[in-house]
């Protein structure tokens, strides 16, 4: 450890840096981007963070990569998504195309807000995001399907799934879904603003993919004593 | 004590919009709303003016929205308005613009030039996505109005670039005709100004083929109606409402004004990306359009006004930085232009940062929960530096 440790350390530091490598020497510490943190006057920290503040005043930190920002409008879960939906690092088009998805959601719903009766106006949810999250929810599939040796056949046999692997397989979902039933001359955003307001009510093709799981793993509850974990 | 005196002198504001003000004798203060597609309460509001009639807008109402009436939409603007905005209107189901200095400016100017004199040529200009536009919209509204003749070319750029037939000119040997983009133009033209079609008399005799002729004395409407009909000859037909409408401006009998609004008059000088069968590139004055609108653009017709607007957005081999009239005309633009009056349009101010944020949060736009708090507004000052189109596209997705 010191071998590694002092290496890094040295005054002079090569021309090509470990910069974007997630495989930075532990002795690096995290870079903090919140902006409340810092705005904590000197009297009303507590020790840890009087600690935490001494520490990171001597020891290097990592630089932050693009996506992590101060911005009071970041939201994990979209990054999470323009990630999955990213080709070739080109996060800049896929950007795009998540920011034109959610002004086409909003543009539909707040048309429909404006003509709508006094009465029904409430129930017409505008904001993209909330759109967004909660159609991801409806996609999620609360229970999955592992393939699992036993005698020499492959069983599929019900599984628990955990929250990150749930939350992928919807996003994951929703963009085949958008990228292979679609008409040759529909655009991305186009698509995928349909398809989420429908997930958002409930229907449309990617929610059937989730009932039709929820179908296969009861179907196959036989088998569920086969899972060992 | 001057200043104390001053102090108590200015009333609030509130006061001021729901006062009626008898100044003109067309009774501007009691206009009602037209009862459109919404009626609304009649409650005060610090970004809205029910002040709907341009003539009677003053800088009392800098930085209020103000409703276009549903009804003059269509008719005045079949072709004007950005396309991002023409969006924003079918989304909010109104349409309000912002009332705002280089506007105003403009419409006093309109006021008190005198029209017996030649032109004056006004220029608006300003970095990208200012509200250039925007203004020359409200301006043309006005002249509208006030029932003048509004020509309105919605993006000279358009006529030099992307035109997928270029025709040779039947009138003049090495001129193009572009025969689309005139046939678009003219039945824009039509729908804005549907009265004045029928009260404008033509002074000369215009012949097209040896069968088709339109004589003297017939009304402007039939002129146009070939011109749209006729697509082939269509802009020789634009050539030739110019001329007419050149001659008969400033006349004593029967005299009309003559609003010329051009957005993007940069494009008329310059350079353009069509070219000719053999490959050489077309330079803009052989295009039989640009031939035309550019003697609109002199000063030698009276009972009018020019309101031309620069753009960088459509230009061609201009570098995007560019802004201000010197660079973007060049020599032989600035030279035919000179001399103009020139309306810089600045980015929005503060108040017009409130309005415009207010508006938004009114009409259900800013749907985030955090754009409707300080922070989020601090962060959208930051990010769009108070210009309007940057604005406009950041509230979009949030």
């Amino acid at each position: 450890m010191a071998a590694s440790l002092t290496g890094l350390l040295k005054p002079w530091t090569p021309r090509v840096l470990l910069v974007r490598w997630s495989r930075y020497n532990p002795y690096y510490l995290e870079p903090e981007p919140r902006k409340e943190v810092y705005h904590i006057p000197e009297t009303e920290l507590t020790p840890e963070q009087k600690e935490e503040r001494e520490l990171k005043s001597v020891r290097p930190i990592k630089a932050a990569t693009n996506s992590v920002t101060s911005s009071v409008f970041n939201d994990p879960v979209l990054s999470k998504f323009v990630n999955m939906m990213m080709k070739d690092g080109d996060k800049i088009i896929a950007k795009g195309i998540i920011t034109q998805t959610l002004e086409n959601m909003k543009r539909k719903q707040v048309e429909k807000y404006h003509k709508a009766p006094e009465g029904k106006k409430a129930e017409i949810e505008c904001n993209p995001y909330a759109i967004f999250h909660q159609a991801l929810e409806n996609c999620k599939p609360v229970i999955g399907l592992a393939s699992i040796q036993k005698g020499g056949k492959f069983y599929q046999v019900p599984i628990p799934l955990t929250d990150n692997r749930r939350r992928f397989l919807a996003m994951k979902w929703m963009i085949t879904e958008c990228r292979d039933n679609k008409h040759r001359r529909t655009l991305m955003y186009e698509k995928l603003s349909q398809e989420l307001l429908a997930a958002f009510s409930k229907e449309g093709n990617v929610v059937k993919r989730k009932h039709e799981l929820h179908k296969m793993a009861e179907s196959n509850r036989a088998y569920a004593h086969y899972r060992w974990w | 004590f001057l200043h104390y005196s001053l102090s108590i002198a200015l009333p609030p504001l509130s006061y001021l919009v729901a006062q009626v003000r008898p100044l003109h004798g067309s009774g501007c203060g009691q206009q009602q709303e037209a009862v459109g597609m919404e009626m609304r309460p009649e409650t005060f509001s610090i970004f809205r003016t029910q002040e709907n009639d341009p003539d009677c807008q003053s800088e009392q109402h800098q930085g209020q929205y103000y409703t276009v009436p549903p009804s003059h939409f269509h008719t005045v603007f079949p072709h004007g308005l950005p396309p991002r905005y023409q969006q924003q209107v079918k989304t909010f189901n109104e349409g309000c613009v912002m009332v705002r200095q280089p506007a105003l400016e403009l419409i006093s100017h309109l006021k008190r030039a005198d029209y017996s004199k030649p032109t004056l040529r006004y220029l608006l200009y300003g970095v990208k996505g200012s509200g250039k536009t925007m203004s020359l919209c409200h301006t043309v509204h006005y002249c509208s109005t006030q029932g003048w003749l509004v020509l309105h070319i919605p993006d000279a750029h358009l006529w030099v670039k992307n035109c997928k037939e270029l025709l040779p000119s039947s009138y003049h040997a090495s001129r193009f005709d572009q025969p689309i983009q005139a046939s678009n133009w003219l039945r824009n033209f039509r729908t804005t100004n549907e009265n004045f079609l029928s009260k404008i008399k033509l002074r000369q005799r215009y012949v097209w083929t040896k069968r088709e002729s339109t004589e003297e004395g017939q009304p402007l409407g039939e002129l146009v109606d070939m011109g749209v009909s006729r697509v082939k000859s269509s802009s020789d037909v634009v050539g030739a409402v110019l001329k007419e409408l050149r001659l008969q401006a400033g006349g004593t009998e029967g005299g009309f004004r003559l609003a010329v609004a051009v957005d993007g008059v940069n494009g008329l000088w310059g350079r353009t990306t069509l070219k000719k069968e053999d490959k050489s590139p077309v330079a803009p004055e052989e295009l039989t359009l640009v031939h035309n609108l550019r003697k609109m653009i002199n000063n030698d017709w009276c009972g009018g006004a020019v309101i031309a607007t620069l753009s960088q957005t459509g230009s061609l081999y201009a570098p995007s930085s560019a802004y201000l009239p010197q660079e973007l005309l060049g020599e032989e633009g600035f030279d035919s232009m000179d001399p103009f009056i020139p309306v810089p349009v600045s980015l929005y101010s503060e108040k017009e940062f409130e309005s415009c944020y207010l508006y938004y949060l009114d009409r259900h736009w800013l749907q985030h929960p955090h754009s409707q708090t300080e922070e989020g507004k601090k962060e959208l000052i930051f990010l769009s530096n108070r210009n309007p189109s940057v604005l406009e596209r950041l509230c979009a997705f949030l």
